[in-house]
């Protein structure tokens, strides 16, 4: 993982009620499938809802659908600051 | 006949409209993920025969989870002439991504535009004939929740999609890929009512399943993806997946049109307190609070109503068995009370589960159950468990009390294979409701003081002995199961519908019920055997007999001069008075009223009209007779009882017991506990059962608390060691038959019967060794052991396991 630019971002970084565009998934396998399927895709919008109580996991906004994600799996999204 | 399959996104109101269509009543819940079998049912209709199966929930066609695999076998199942795709009209754009699967299928698909109320609330405006003609199938509006559904145009819609063989499937433009799509279309031979393309299309996506069917290997496939990703720098999944969207996009632009775009909902409103950071935790613990009371509490004083009904049933049965013969029961009225009392011990919670399980349907239909995993996962994680477990633990009774049975079996949903496991296992350290009996025996025998204390140790310790066990159980045993990640939809807030939450809740209680009418019946026939044989020896029955006509001679002394004798100047009619005196008594504590004691009387006398006056005496003579038959009966009661302890001392259980008796002194358990524990495996209730039998004088003036306190045999600390084993005692019979049906192994099966055994029986030997040797009472034994359960919680939070959660890959 290298830090290019300043502007990388990753899914769990947003902070809250802050928007997002996924750029690129770097999971695998059945996650991989299973974000997709959920509308994960490269261009998607989404926003960072809140945090779980104990901070693990989130919850956001994608595509009208409310989602939670645990932070593991957020900082596979790179997205980008919208 | 017409085979039609019910496919759609998790969530979008499969099962609601399944049931409307069938009139079978399929679990619906406000959670994605509630249906993990398929379920089928067969219906007529207008003279048309249909089969309909009702599927889990897919968002796609991949093969990675148990739900998608029951989905895509159907779908591809060659006999399925039409798909009908439920769709969640507030969602539509998602759930489009799954309708062009479904359409490059090449099969007959009806649209049934579900949860239109929703769509209407936020302000959807759907073209849904524009929405038809682009995609080229008929779509029928519904809201599966109202009355009636629109059941006939759906069938109808369905038996003439049934009529029609499609020509050309639906196409989506794969754009570079297309190519390669019609070169692996070529390659395909296999011969089948579903489109090529999209078995090409699924092949290129490297699906196992397709790829095993149309015979083309891995590697060729692996070629052609490298191959593009070298030219075009394309990744196939993320590819199709945004092709798809971008379509669904098109479609979605065109039909509907958003009224109002900043609509901030009803569900992001209540979410903003009910998932607050500071907010979360005490919403729950009032939630929590509050099915403690609406459930436990006034379940219980429920049962003051509803315990009557049991026992006069139970006299009514007693009364169809043959009465027995003064001190010498007929093994068949043994037999018959025996199997009464299980039963009815066990019916006894159905006001309380019924309560409970309706309170939990509800928050499963407003759509909390999602939530609470989104608050809980952090911690279930950290052992090893799951978001998804809560509603299984919750059933279980981590809340305020439950049934393991109904709460393994909600652990099919857990897509996490280890989670699962180690929830199934877990659940059974629950406050199953059936134990209480026991604890308050105890409590009331030996910690009349302390007894709510004692209480808030007992139920809130099983969470920590389940998540202890979780973390043990996932770090060794269960280490290389395979783990899922924690992705959930939290679905929109529902209202819940009256019938929904009244038909699941007594599903659950039937199923609850059922559990009590076989197996547990079933295991109380082999413990009757195991406690009545051998039975009394020769020498002791003598002993009994020569008592027996003590006590007649002394009864016939008193009576010799009455007017009355010759009513009861034979044995056999000393005993039919005896036995008229104890049926009397049992029906008459029942009998509340003045007039329901009238009407009792009468029955009494008419049936029979030469004893019952001296049971209810109205002259001086008959009472004497009545004041001797008292006597009598409470000297034959305990002959019958001491009869009965004879026999449990002889038998084979009894046996058993005292055999284990070496190992168990260690925990202040003797051959009498052990029996009760044993027979405890039936069912907790028998527990009680049996100890209290075996300590029943006789002295019919006490309570079973008074007489095992005043025993002496025992000291709280002994008791405080039987609770202890009681927490973590082995789950029931009908509980290890859920583990094997839910796991599918015997290991599991003997493992969870084992281990919590054996952990029992260490724990109680250790805490009572340690209580004996630095003089603690029972209370500080139980405190104790609480904070040392706490304490190992605390520190196993604190150590980080190597495979905590999901493994995943490094992002680039
Ligand atoms: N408001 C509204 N709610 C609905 C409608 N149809 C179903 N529901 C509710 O939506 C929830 C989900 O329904 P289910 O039938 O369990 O959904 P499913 O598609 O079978 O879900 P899975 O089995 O998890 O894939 C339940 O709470 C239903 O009561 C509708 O038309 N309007
Ligand atoms: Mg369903």
């Amino acid at each position: 993982m290298t830090q290019t630019t300043e502007a990388t971002l990753y899914l769990c970084d947003l902070k809250q009620n802050q928007k997002g565009i996924i750029q690129h998934c770097a999971a695998q396998g059945m996650l991989k499938q299973k974000l997709l399927s959920m509308g994960f895709i490269p261009g998607a919008e989404i926003t960072m809802l809140r945090n779980a109580p104990l901070r693990d996991p989130i919850e956001i906004g994608i595509h009208n659908c409310l989602v939670t994600i645990r932070r593991s799996e957020a900082a596979l999204l790179k997205v980008e600051a919208a | 006949m017409i085979k039609v399959v019910l496919a759609g996104q998790p969530n979008s109101g499969k099962s609601t409209i399944f049931n409307v269509l069938s009139g079978v009543n399929q679990h619906v819940a406000n959670y994605p993920g509630v249906t993990v079998d398929k379920k089928s049912a067969t219906l007529k209709f207008q003279g048309e025969q249909f089969e309909i199966v009702d599927l889990p929930g897919t968002y796609s066609f991949s093969t990675y989870s148990l739900e998608e695999m029951v989905a895509k076998n159907f779908l591809l199942d060659e006999g399925t002439d039409v798909i009908v795709n439920v769709v969640d009209a507030s969602n539509l754009r998602r759930n489009l991504y799954l309708t062009f699967q479904l359409l490059e299928l090449g099969k007959p698909i009806v649209m049934i535009l579900n949860m239109m109320d929703v769509a209407e609330r936020r302000e959807l405006e759907i073209d849904v004939d524009r929405l038809s003609e682009m995609l080229n199938i008929p779509i029928i509006e519904t809201v599966g929740t109202k009355r009636g559904g629109k059941k006939k145009e759906i069938l109808n819609a369905i038996s003439r999609a049934g009529k029609i063989t499609i020509a050309e499937p639906f196409k989506i433009d794969y754009m570079e890929f297309e190519s390669f799509i019609s070169k692996i279309e070529k390659m395909i031979t296999y011969d089948s009512t579903i489109s090529k393309r999209w078995l090409a299309i699924k092949a290129l996506e490297a699906d196992k399943v397709i790829l095993d069917k149309v015979n083309i290997d891995k590697d060729t496939i692996k070629d052609m993806t490298s191959s593009i990703h070298a030219k075009h720098d394309l990744d196939v999944d993320q590819t199709f997946a945004r092709v798809r969207y971008d379509s669904a996009d098109v479609v979605y632009h065109k039909c509907v049109k958003e009224k109002n775009k900043n609509l901030d909902t009803l569900t992001a409103k209540a979410d903003r307190i009910i998932l607050n950071k500071w907010l979360a935790f005490p919403v729950l613990g009032f939630i929590i609070y509050l099915i403690y009371q609406l459930s436990i509490v006034w379940g219980y004083k429920l049962t003051n109503y509803t315990w009557p009904l049991l026992a006069t049933l139970k006299n009514w049965v007693v009364t169809l068995l043959p009465p027995p013969d003064l001190h010498n029961v007929p093994m068949m009225t043994d037999f018959g009370i025996w199997m009464v009392n299980s039963a009815i011990a066990l019916l006894n919670y159905v006001p309380i589960f019924f309560i409970l399980f309706a309170l939990i349907a509800i928050l499963e239909d407003v759509g909390y159950m999602p939530r609470m995993a989104f608050i809980l996962d952090r911690i279930f994680r950290k052992f090893g468990l799951h978001g998804q477990s809560t509603l299984p633990l919750v059933l279980g009774g981590a809340f305020v009390g439950g049934c393991a049975v109904p709460g393994i079996m909600a652990t099919k949903g857990i897509a996490d294979d280890r989670a699962r496991l180690a929830t199934i296992l877990t659940v059974p350290y629950m406050n199953c409701l059936a134990k209480v009996p026991f604890y308050t025996l105890l409590l009331g025998a030996f910690f009349k003081e302390d007894m709510g204390l004692m209480m808030f140790f007992i139920s809130t310790v099983t969470l920590f002995i389940a998540l202890i066990v979780a973390r043990l159980t996932t770090s060794t045993v269960l280490q290389n199961r395979e783990t899922a990640p924690f992705i959930m939809e939290l679905p929109p807030y529902h209202l819940p519908t009256f019938s929904g939450v009244l038909l699941r809740a007594s599903q659950r209680v039937w199923l609850y019920i059922k559990k009590v009418m076989t197996i547990v019946l079933a295991v109380a026939v082999v413990l009757f055997v195991l406690l009545q044989f051998p039975g009394v020896s020769t020498e002791k029955k003598a002993e009994f007999s020569q008592q027996m006509n003590k006590a007649l001679s002394q009864f016939d002394k008193k009576v010799q001069n009455n007017k009355y004798y010759t009513h009861v100047d034979e044995v056999s009619e000393v005993s039919a008075l005896i036995n008229l005196y104890d049926s009397y008594k049992a029906q008459r504590m029942l009998a509340g009223s003045k007039s329901a004691v009238a009407s009792l009387d009468a029955a009494f006398l008419a049936k029979s009209p030469k004893l019952f006056p001296l049971v209810r005496p109205q002259d001086k003579e008959a009472k004497k007779v009545s004041k001797a038959t008292r006597k009598l009966s409470k000297a034959n009661k305990k002959l019958q009882i001491e009869t009965k302890n004879e026999k449990i001392t002889n038998s084979f259980l009894g046996m058993f017991g005292r055999a284990l008796e070496p190992l168990t002194q260690y925990a202040g358990f003797d051959w009498r506990v052990n029996v009760a524990f044993l027979s405890s495996f039936a069912a907790r209730e028998s527990a009680v059962a049996t100890l209290g039998s075996i300590y029943e004088k006789g002295k019919s003036n006490l309570s079973p608390e008074e007489s095992l306190a005043q025993d002496g045999t025992y000291t709280p600390i002994h008791a405080a060691s039987m609770l202890l084993f009681m927490i973590l005692t082995p789950p029931c019979i009908a509980t290890m038959v859920v583990v094997k049906l839910q796991t599918n192994s015997y290991r599991w099966m003997l493992f969870a019967i084992f281990f919590p055994t054996a952990l029992g029986v260490v724990l109680s030997v250790l805490f009572f060794t340690l209580a004996l040797k630095f003089n603690w009472s029972g209370v500080d034994m139980m405190r104790n052991f609480y904070l040392s359960a706490a304490t190992l919680t605390f520190v196993l939070s604190l150590i980080k396991t190597k495979q905590s959660g999901w493994q995943v890959g490094k992002s680039q």
